[in-house]
Parts: structure tokens; sequence; C-alpha cells
């Protein structure tokens, strides 16, 4: 997937004039939201789920290395092999290499958030591999060559007209029709046949076991199911941050992840696999590879406050409850991951000189935090990468802020501590500022100070200071 | 060389600073936990009826086939592909094949891989299972996939019957997993929760059952 996180102004201003977008956004993520929190509210108690996923989750990533290496000895001692990948490249050769291997000609794929941050299905296709996503909204927004508008729905936003249109020019759609039900049959039929001949299936992990070397995938529909059964190698693509300590620990994850994704008390389907199909077994994989990605994770777990970020287990409750999501939808973030989420996993992915907008698009109003099932403290890590970019701090990638403006800023914090020139400052500063207002409101500036006033006005100063006024006003009582 | 990225990946982990972690709350119990068997089975079934599975409850094992063959003809079944587990082997079958001109397959039928894959995608109208677990705290039915249990059984017909015994039925998933990872090294190689038929809202948000597995689920409660 080309990245586009540095047009996210662009991309935004494109969405907000887009009708379609503006009327979907106007009456799904309200829908979504209140299933979530109807969801959330059939728990004993809510709050206590939503801390206790917080404590499994910083529990887990603070007992990453131990928690890792003792999901590969049960996941081996259970048959499967684990190959470790330090980048997308890593990644991607791997399942290249064994796709050619046997000689498969296509690969029927389960949603996978990892293997879009690495690019997987470009690869594979330019080897002359196909690859068929077969969950429906990544089907749709694959051959539309898009980014996932929601992590849950990543075509949830395409009108049906797209939709049968893109069905008759790619899967042969006979009679063509608006109605998203029909539509949904066509795509059963067309991937059903995928299904069936499928030599290779390749899926994402939601969550990792430790305890008992197992994998966990949530769906609705059934096709991670089917690329888990009826192909005889399966390959499943993990960030390493997936793993959880027990049994216990996953299914508490669980209930979190598919009440905030849908509100659903379950997903349709969990299926866990521990291990390879057993010889007098029919079905299932002969070979189940995993392959452990880290591709940057490592670097992020460096920092103790950035790691938060790894919490996150891409339930999507973020996107519907964020006021500037509920504005751009997905595309404007340019990725994988969008919202809230995309805003703290981009930036410490690509780091923070690709995503300068992306951490800096928030009000910080705390509604993603307030909302996460892992307690990730959004706001806070966005204010974090802001400060870590503008000092510059070369491990994140930084940009620093131009010549200017940190001169300016320095000689503005010896000011602000040094009393008199602060108030020389101030009443110099006034004439200056006022010379634009209109009205009592200063809403323009040249020079450097203008892009401040992009989508802000500030009153006029008063004449005189506070001090100036005190004074004289005592001095007209005296 | 492998070897070699696992070790750098995680020492680099391992040389990452320690940080404190957050206490972990109480949770109160699930309702269903201190739920008699009645209780149980009527959660079950409200719940079933939530995910709009149509439940047939039936006293006992004979009364399954006639009420299997009344779904049968509802649903004009002529093929349908049946697993192997303890509680479809409680029932003769083949026999209410024959009577019904119903062709009834299973997994062992078939020599290998592809000839049970042609079968199970392009014949089966119903796949037919017995349940492991069926877990009221969502109407959740938990297959164990082994030898007598192919996944695609209940995956691929576009109608999956599911026979559940009435003493299957236990409160939270924790019981069902206490029981199918009880021993390391014979873990299941593919443990299931099913939860209604299989469905989408990908397109505009519109709920359409039967995207990739089935389009309708019946539960017949036996006891």
């Amino acid at each position: 997937m080309e990245i586009k996180t540095e047009q996210f102004t662009e991309l935004a201003r494109k969405e907000l004039k887009n009708e379609r977008t503006r009327f979907f956004l106007k009456v799904i993520p309200a829908v979504m939201k209140a299933r979530r929190d109807a969801g959330m509210a059939n728990l004993p108690d809510p709050s206590a789920a939503m801390a206790c996923g917080a404590a499994i989750r910083a529990e887990a990533l603070a007992r990453l290395p131990e928690l890792l290496e003792e999901f590969e000895k049960n996941a081996t001692a259970n048959g499967m092999k684990v190959f470790w990948a330090r980048d997308d490249k890593e990644a991607n050769e791997f399942i290249k290499k064994l796709a050619k291997e046997k000689g498969v000609r296509y690969v029927t794929k389960g949603k996978s958030m990892v293997t879009e941050e690495t690019a997987l299905n470009e690869l594979l296709e330019e080897h002359g591999i196909e690859v068929w996503e077969t969950d429906l909204g990544e089907f749709i927004a694959q051959q539309l060559h898009r980014p996932p508008f929601h992590i849950v729905g990543p075509a949830i936003n395409v009108p049906v007209e797209e939709v049968r249109d893109l069905f008759i020019q790619k899967i042969g759609l006979k009679e063509p029709t608006l109605d998203p039900i029909q539509l949904g049959y066509a795509a059963r039929l067309f991937l059903r046949d995928k299904f069936h001949h499928v030599q290779m299936g390749v899926t994402g992990v939601n969550v990792a076991v430790a305890e008992t070397g197992t994998i966990i995938n949530v769906e609705n529909e059934g096709n991670i199911r089917f690329t888990k059964a009826s192909p005889p190698v399966q390959v499943s693509v993990m960030s390493l941050e997936k793993v959880v300590a027990s049994m216990e620990d996953a299914l508490h994850m669980i209930r979190l992840v598919c009440r905030n994704c849908t509100g659903q008390r379950i997903s349709v389907y969990v299926s866990m696999d521990s291990g390879p199909k057993k010889k007098d077994e029919i079905d299932g994989p002969e070979e189940l590879y995993i392959v452990i990605v880290d591709n940057g994770r490592s670097k992020i777990y460096q920092d103790a406050k950035a790691r938060d970020a790894l919490r996150c287990i891409r339930c999507g409750a973020c996107l519907v409850s964020c006021p500037v999501w509920r504005q751009v939808g997905g595309y404007a973030y340019g990725w994988a991951y969008s919202g809230p989420m995309g805003q703290v996993l981009n930036p410490m992915i690509l780091g923070l000189e690709r995503t300068q907008e992306l951490y800096r698009a928030s009000t910080l109003c705390g509604s993603c935090k307030s909302i996460c099932p892992v307690g990730i403290d959004h706001p806070s890590l966005f204010l974090y990468y802001r400060a870590k970019d503008v000092l510059g701090d070369p491990n994140f990638k930084s940009v620093n802020r131009p010549w200017m403006e940190r001169k300016f800023f320095k000689m503005f914090s010896w000011a602000a501590a040094t009393p008199w020139a602060w108030n020389m400052g101030v009443r110099m500063a006034r004439p200056i500022m006022n010379k634009d207002a209109q009205n009592g409101v200063v809403s323009k500036a040249k020079g450097p100070f203008q892009g401040w006033f992009r989508s802000r006005n500030i009153p006029a100063m008063a004449g005189d200071t506070f001090h100036d006024r005190w004074k004289n006003n005592l001095k007209d009582k005296g | 060389m492998a070897q070699s990225v696992r070790d750098e990946i995680l020492a680099k982990l391992r040389a990452a600073p320690s940080v404190g972690v957050p206490t972990r709350p109480t949770l109160p119990p699930y309702k269903t936990l201190s739920m008699n068997q009645e209780q149980l089975i009527a959660e079950f079934i409200a719940r079933l009826a939530e995910e709009a599975v149509a439940v047939h409850r039936v006293k006992d094992f004979p009364e399954v086939l006639d009420r299997l063959t009344v779904i049968a003809s509802e649903e004009g079944l002529k093929k349908v592909m049946t697993s192997a587990d303890d509680v479809i082997s409680r029932l003769d079958l083949a026999g209410w094949g024959k009577k019904n001109d119903i062709q009834v397959m299973t997994p062992r039928d078939f020599p290998d891989r592809n000839s049970y894959r042609d079968a199970v995608f392009d014949q089966a109208q119903a796949g037919i299972t017995g349940a492991d677990f069926a877990v009221a705290e969502s109407a959740t039915i938990g297959l164990i996939h082994n030898k007598d249990q192919s996944r695609l059984v209940s995956l691929a017909p576009i109608l999956h019957i599911a026979i559940v015994p009435v003493d299957r039925i236990i409160p939270v998933y924790e019981k069902a997993i206490e029981k199918a990872f009880a021993k390391k090294g014979e873990y299941p190689s593919q443990f299931v929760f099913i939860t209604g038929p299989s469905m989408t809202g990908d397109i505009q948000g519109v709920l359409f059952k039967g995207m990739h597995g089935p389009r309708k689920v019946i539960v017949i409660l036996v006891g």
C-alpha cells in the first residue's frame, strides 16, 4: 500500500468535500458507537473490564521477551514452525519463497493488518502469485486499490453503485444489482471457488497465547476459517506485541475486542490453532507457519512511554469516537491504521518526519482515551510525539523546527523568565498586534505568525497592561 | 540466519527499560456462573434467538431423527455431510438417510483432501455436527476439531445443523477451554467457537447472513 501519511491535510480537504463521505460519516459512526456502548454495558462491570484489559496488555508488554520465547517454545512443541522477521522485507520474502517452493498459483488471505503494513500483497503479485483478500470489505478495498476507510469495515463507505461496477468488471457479475445482499452473495460465490481449490492460506493473528502456543483469530464472515481449513499450507503473520500470557487473558481480550469492535458479545467465529492438523485429520494445514514480525516495534519498545502504543488490539472503537475521524474518515490518515489508533501507531512505525500532521490533527479531547479498552492515553502520546519532534530526537526520526522558530522560542523562554524583559515586551507587543484588529478581534497577522490564525482568532489586547491599570487606578483613588 | 534474527530481536527487547504495570481489578463473576442447569438452558435458548438461530428442543436421541426428517423436508435436503463426533455417533444417520432418500456423506468416505473438498463445497447442502460445548454466555457452540470433527463440515455447506445435548451447556467460555486444553501435548489442532450464522456488514453497513460460511444455523437441543 502506498504510504500517503504526508498528505493528511490535502486528503482531509478532499474528503471534507466528498458528499458520499459526508453522508456516510453523519450516520454510521454514531450507530457503531452506540452498538459498542450497548455491548460493553452487558458486561457485569464495564469499567473494571476495561481496567483489566489495560492490565493484561501492560503485563504482556512488560514481560514481552519472556512471553515470546514461551510462545515460540510451545508453538514449536505443538508442531508449528516459527519464523522471525526483522522487517517487512524479511517477512514478505519468507512468505514469497514459501509460496514459490509450494508452487502455488494464488493464496487466499484473511484480514491481516500487519500484512497491509508490510505490503505483502504487492510483493506476491509482483512475483506472479495472485492474492485474494477474502474479507468482503478487504476484497473491495483491494480491488479498488484503496486503504481501509475503517479498520472493521474497510470499504463500508464505498457506494453500492461503485461496488456493482467493480463486480461487473472484476468478478463477472451477471445481473447488475444495487442490493448489497445480492452483491455480497456474488462475492461469496466468486471467493468460494478460491477457497475450494486453495493450496496456501495467509492470515493474521488477533491473540497469541504463550502458555499454550496457540494463535487465535476473531471474525464474522468465515473467510479466516476457510483460509485455515481448506489449504494444506497455512501462514499466520503476527506483529510481536500480539502475545498474552494465558488462555484466561486471551478470553478476556476476546470479550473486549468483540464488544468494542461491533458491539457483539463474541464474533461469529473464534478459531484457535495449536498446531497443524493431526495425521488422521482430512482438513486443516499439514504445515503451519507463524511469522513473528518486528518491523520497528522492538525500537518503539525501548521508549517506556511510547511503548504504550503497542497495547493496541485494533478494535477500532477510538475511530468512531474521534471528532476528527468522524469528519475526515479513514483515507486522510494515508495508511493501514487510521484514527487515533493510527495517530499513535503510524508515527512510531514510519517515523515522526513522515507523519507530521497525524499527531497534530487532534483536539486532545480525550474521547479516544476514555473509550480505549486497553488504557492507551492517546492525547498524552500525541503531546509526547510533538515534543520529541520539536526537540529533534533522532531516535524517532523527528525533524526539529526551522531555525527562526527555534530562536524565537529560545528568546521567548528567556523573556518569560526575566521580569524586566517581559514587562517591556508586553508593552511593545500591543501596538504591533492590534494593528490588524477589527472590532476588537485580531484574525490575521503578517509574517511568521500568519499560520497561527488559519483557524483561530484572538481578542485584541487592551491598551494598557494589567499592571499599568492597577497602578493608575490606585493613583486615581489615592 | 533465522536463529540470529530471533536472538537479535529478543536481545533488543530484553535490553529495554522495565516499567511498572497497573494492578488488575477484581472482576465480578458473569451472571451465567450463578445459574442452575434449567436457567442455563433458558439463557442459551434466549441468546440463540438473539443470534437468529432456530432452536428445536427434543426429549431424546430417537426424536432427533424425527426432527431432522422434518428439517430435511423443509430445507429440501438431498445430500448432507456429517461429522463423526460422539454426539453424531449416537444417531443412526446412515439408516435415517436410506429411509428418507437422503445421501449422507462423512469425511471418511473420501480418500483425500481434494475429493473431500469437492463434496463438502459443491454437494453437501447441509453440515450436521454435534457440539462439544454450548456456552450460555453468548449462545456459542464449541467444537474440538479432530479426526471425527472435520473443519469444513460446519463451515462450507450453506446450512449448519448442530445437535446439542443439554448437559453440554456451560456458563462461560473458560469452562470449555479448561477441558479442551486440559492436557499439554494433546491440545486440539483447532478449537472453534461458533455463534450464529456467518455474516458481514461490509457493504454500506447492511447486514448480510451467509457471507462465506452458513447462512443458517439450526440447533437441535436434546434433553
